[in-house]
């Protein structure tokens, strides 16, 4: 796969990421990307968001802010998943990433990220930029 | 008869499959209603309704492999305790989780029991702590009270959880407590072992379960009761 078409799969997830209303499928066969559950719960000083990362590593996740109100997660799983794996036989699609756009209620100070993994679930808490 | 319907974690769903499928339990009914999602899901090529009810000679599960609607909870409530009335339920046993912020640092996630009746302290055998205070949204809520009210005896048990992430550690805590109430030996290390497959398996549903649980406000389990009992 090249690395524009990857890009474009992942501009895809992004936009159907940011449709609350519509359930896309989360699995995304052209990127090989699926789109992991997450949580976030708004404090007063920090937004604290929760990622389930079933088959990651810690070493496998990359945190980037292309805005300031607006987290991206990237992670490799440590082994590739298909739907057959999962008992699904009539659907076939090989997975190797987890992808996620946030966007969050207020703007954050990147610097400032805190990070915890622990048994796949990664949190993430989010100063608000002061 | 004990439920395990999807909501906070997918705790009771979980942990009501690794149930039926540990004590082999037999397909017996389901539950149809025009206010389902017009569905079927299907198991070794077969049909079968997403509401469906397992037994033994000692033991009915009742689980749900879609959200439950709102529009559903209420009548779903009512029907079950006139059931168990009819029956003569010995017990209607609720499996469920309890969000909380900090789960992540929780290694042995806590097990809190709501009851129908003062009498069934004794029934949990320590296996878990009486919830006194606070709000339950949704089915296993409007279970409790309907039982309570049919003098059905009744208990919910809710696991502390991930909000939204299947959680089978939790289930498998849930499991232990079930034990404990009811005297069964399932064995949870398979579920424990097949954690990730099942997290992210279940991961569509959790979602599907999500969007449901926003409808009936379930956060508002989070907030404190205004009055003293």
């Amino acid at each position: 796969m090249s690395s524009d078409s990857r890009r474009g799969g992942r501009e895809e997830i992004m936009a159907t990421s940011e449709i609350s209303t519509i359930h896309a499928s989360g699995w995304n066969i052209a990127t090989a990307c699926i789109e992991p559950l997450y949580n976030l719960m708004v404090g007063a000083t920090e937004v604290v968001l929760t990622i389930d990362l079933p088959y990651v590593n810690q070493k496998q996740v990359k945190l980037g802010c292309p805005a300031n109100d607006v987290l991206e997660i990237d992670a490799e799983t440590s082994r590739k998943i298909t739907f057959k794996d999962l008992g699904i036989k009539h659907r076939h699609g090989e997975f190797t990433c987890y992808h996620a756009r946030i966007r969050t209620p207020f703007p954050i100070d990147e610097t400032k990220i805190k990070t915890k993994f622990k048994r796949g679930v990664l949190e993430v808490h989010l100063p608000r930029l002061k | 008869m004990i439920n395990g319907l999807p909501d906070v974690g997918l705790v009771g769903l979980l942990a009501a499959s690794h149930l039926i499928s540990s004590l082999k339990l037999e397909e017996v009914g389901s539950l149809e209603s025009d206010l389902l999602p017009p569905m079927i899901v299907l198991h070794g090529g077969l049909p079968k309704s997403p509401v469906r009810i397992f037994a033994n000679d000692s033991l009915i599960v009742l689980i749900s492999e879609t959200a439950i609607p709102v529009s559903l909870l209420r009548p779903l409530a009512n029907d079950l305790a006139e059931w168990a009335q009819s029956n003569s339920t010995r017990l209607m046993l609720s499996l469920g989780g309890m969000a909380i912020s900090n789960r992540q640092d929780v290694d042995k996630p806590k097990v809190f029991a709501a009851i129908s009746e003062k009498g069934l302290e004794s029934k949990l055998n320590g296996a878990a702590e009486i919830l006194e205070e606070g709000y339950i949204v949704g089915a296993y809520g409007l279970l409790l009270r309907r039982c309570a009210e049919t003098s059905i005896p009744a208990i919910a048990l809710l696991t502390q959880a991930y909000y939204n992430h299947p959680d089978p550690e939790a289930a498998a805590v849930t499991l232990t407590a079930v034990n404990k109430i009811l005297g069964l030996d399932i064995e949870i290390s398979e579920l424990l072992k097949r954690g990730e497959e099942i997290r992210l398996r279940s991961k569509d549903m959790m979602h599907r379960t999500q969007e449901e649980m926003s409808k009936m406000n379930k956060s508002h389990e989070y907030d404190l009761p205004p009055l003293y009992g």
